[in-house]
């Protein structure tokens, strides 16, 4: 029979609230370690390669790419999926987590709303440079201007997902500094040096943690989280849209706006994966961000890959049971078999079958399996996005304009920039913002860790 | 102009709460509560209520209607586009812009809210009676003037419920 078991401190190690502050300022306190300069000048050395492609594309043009008539969505497209779908997952977490009062969230929803914001900066990147003349992109603004005024086609998924990725970017980011406000009043308190105290002094916003401001603190995390898990369905549906209202084989399917959101939130958490694991081992956090918050989120992931795999397979199952001859050849003779077929069972092997493993226990307790398996989540959903974008349009439906799409070091480029510039904002925010939600983290604190010091 | 406040210390939760209780029992007024983390009991015994809800329902409702009349301002009596034959005031194609539009609204008239409500905006001059309420320690405050009641009760009062520390403050 089953039997539950009482669930265990949130937090290891019988703190109090004094050690629980000082545990989590201290590596903004602390010198800066060696290997964040190695990882810094690493991350700097790819954004400037990243930088440097991108000035190449805006100088030569969209020709540099290469992207055609037939694959006019390569490397950028599939980039800022899987940007959005690893974004996505900050604030699936910490909302949804917040909505369910799943207090365990504490640990970690701080590292995963900060990922949100970079990864959605990085995946902003993509759709603008595909304009081609991006000194132009604010024509998409919908405002009164001097070409008519002609307004933007409000009917444009691509229109939606342009302005569902700037509110994603705008309230997730607003969502995430609202939350860091208190801890802000708690380093300014704490603060050793002037200039310190000075600057997180106004990044506090004068904070006191009055009943006053903790009421209205609750009433707006509350209103904001509610608002925002709307949000987080909305915003990868739309992504999706892109795609489902096209009549490209492959793309043309209902199935996409669940498939699409829970593939990023599988991503997303694969990423917070590896995240946790990195700020637990490298800033000692292991009492914050202890072996069940992994285990928590390790049985997430088996239960989100198991619905992978049903879409893969259900996707699979409705070109045969369609009787749609090109839904059919895009699947069977284009994705299962041909030329690009080791994306799709790469796809299914990292997404769908790997993850199965975490069904046990001693995979799931294992901090170095789990740091791979994460990894390979992300690869598996990469090579997700590059089947679905580059095999259903390399062969559509008029075998004249078929052809193949490799990227040329220029994509590659802009790739490879995008995750130095996610690894900068990353080790930022390890320097200089506390990792973990200090006041969140003392409300879980069990009352009887406390009374047992007196 | 400073005045003279009493200040109750204490080292956690449970304690505070017994100490807001003494207070109560004893008619001493309390003029705030400073605690690391929200405290709900806390809140409601300084009789707090926010209506947080009610203004953010009332900004969603405005973006509602504001963003689909400007949707049906640009689309249908502005500039109507003809795409391939479909209605100018295509209803269903503008409600993910709705939705969408209508969050933003809300998050950010919320912050304003926030900010206006709480008094939290940037370079604010702030008054901290005890720096250590940030990190561990709950704090409450009383006014001399209106309390009720002299140092000397409160103190007692206080202590006889787990106060760490009791002292008199210009805040």
């Amino acid at each position: 029979m089953y039997k539950a078991e009482v669930r265990g401190p949130l937090i290891l190690g019988n703190k109090d609230y004094g050690q629980i502050t000082r545990d989590i300022i201290a590596p903004i306190d602390n010198k800066t370690p060696g290997w964040w300069k190695v990882a810094m000048a690493i991350s700097v050395t790819l954004a400037s390669i990243g930088i440097f492609s991108l000035y190449y594309t805006v100088r030569y043009g969209l020709g540099t790419w290469a992207v055609n008539n037939s694959v006019a969505w390569g490397w950028e497209i599939i980039n800022f999926v899987w940007w959005i779908g690893i974004g996505h997952a900050g604030t699936a977490f910490s909302i949804f987590l917040l909505i369910l009062r799943q207090k365990w969230r504490t640990s970690i929803n701080r590292a995963a709303e900060a990922m949100t914001v970079f990864a959605v900066m990085c995946a902003a990147i993509f759709p603008a440079i595909h304009m081609g003349r991006v000194w132009l992109a604010f024509y998409i603004f919908p405002y009164p201007n001097t070409r008519g005024p002609l307004w933007v086609n409000f009917n444009s998924p691509l229109f939606w997902d342009f302005i569902a990725i700037s509110a994603y970017l705008l309230i997730s980011a607003s969502f995430w500094y609202f939350g860091m406000v208190p801890d802000f009043a708690s380093i300014r308190d704490k603060a050793k040096t002037k200039a310190k105290k000075a600057v997180y002094g106004m990044l506090a916003f004068g904070w006191t943690g009055s009943t006053k401001e903790w009421l209205r603190y609750e009433g707006l995390s509350y209103v904001l989280g509610g608002i925002a898990a709307v949000l987080v369905v909305s915003v990868h549906s739309i992504v999706s849209t892109d795609f489902a209202s096209s009549v490209i084989p492959g793309w043309h399917t209902t199935l996409f706006p669940p498939y699409f959101v829970v593939g990023a939130i599988f991503s997303g958490f694969a990423m917070v994966m590896t995240l946790m694991i990195v700020i637990r081992k490298y800033y000692h956090l292991e009492d914050y961000v202890t072996d069940s918050h992994l285990n928590a989120i390790a049985k997430i992931l088996v239960f989100v890959s198991l619905i992978m795999g049903t879409a893969y397979t259900t996707e699979v199952f409705m070109a045969w049971y369609s009787g749609n001859p090109y839904e059919m050849f895009t699947f069977f003779h284009n994705r299962l078999t041909g030329e690009y077929s080791f994306m799709f069972w790469a796809m299914v092997i990292c997404n769908a079958v790997i993850p199965q493993v975490m069904w046990s226990k001693k995979v799931r307790s294992n901090i170095t399996a789990l740091f791979i398996i994460s990894l390979i989540i992300n690869l598996g959903m990469w090579y997700e996005r590059f089947n679905i974008v580059v095999t259903s349009l390399s062969k559509d439906y008029l075998p004249s304009s078929w052809t193949t799409y490799s990227p040329t070091w220029v994509e590659i480029g802009i790739y490879i920039g995008t995750i130095g510039i996610f690894t900068i904002g990353v080790l930022f925010f390890f320097r200089f913002i506390p990792m973990i939600a200090i006041s969140e983290v003392k409300s879980v604190l069990k009352p009887t860790e406390i009374s047992e010091k007196h | 102009m400073n005045t003279t406040h009493i200040i109750g210390v204490f080292d956690s939760k449970s304690d505070l709460l017994a100490g807001i209780e003494s207070a109560k029992s004893k008619n001493i007024t309390i003029d705030e509560i400073y605690t690391p983390y929200p405290v709900m009991e806390a809140i409601d015994a300084m009789g707090r209520k926010s209506r947080f809800t009610t203004a953010a329902f009332i900004y969603g409702f405005a973006a509602v209607v504001g963003v689909l009349s400007f949707l049906y301002y640009t689309s249908v009596i502005d500039w109507p586009i003809n795409y391939g034959g479909k209605p100018t005031n295509a209803f269903p194609s503008f409600i993910i812009i709705t939705l969408v539009l209508t969050i933003l609204s809300i998050t950010i008239l919320s912050l304003f809210t926030f900010s206006v409500r709480a008094k939290i905006y940037p370079g604010k001059k702030y008054i901290l009676p005890d720096e250590r309420s940030t990190d561990d320690k709950f704090i409450i405050l009383f006014d001399k003037k209106t309390a009720g009641a002299g140092f000397e009760a409160i103190s007692a009062a206080l202590k006889a419920n787990g106060a760490s520390e009791v002292y008199e403050k210009e805040v």
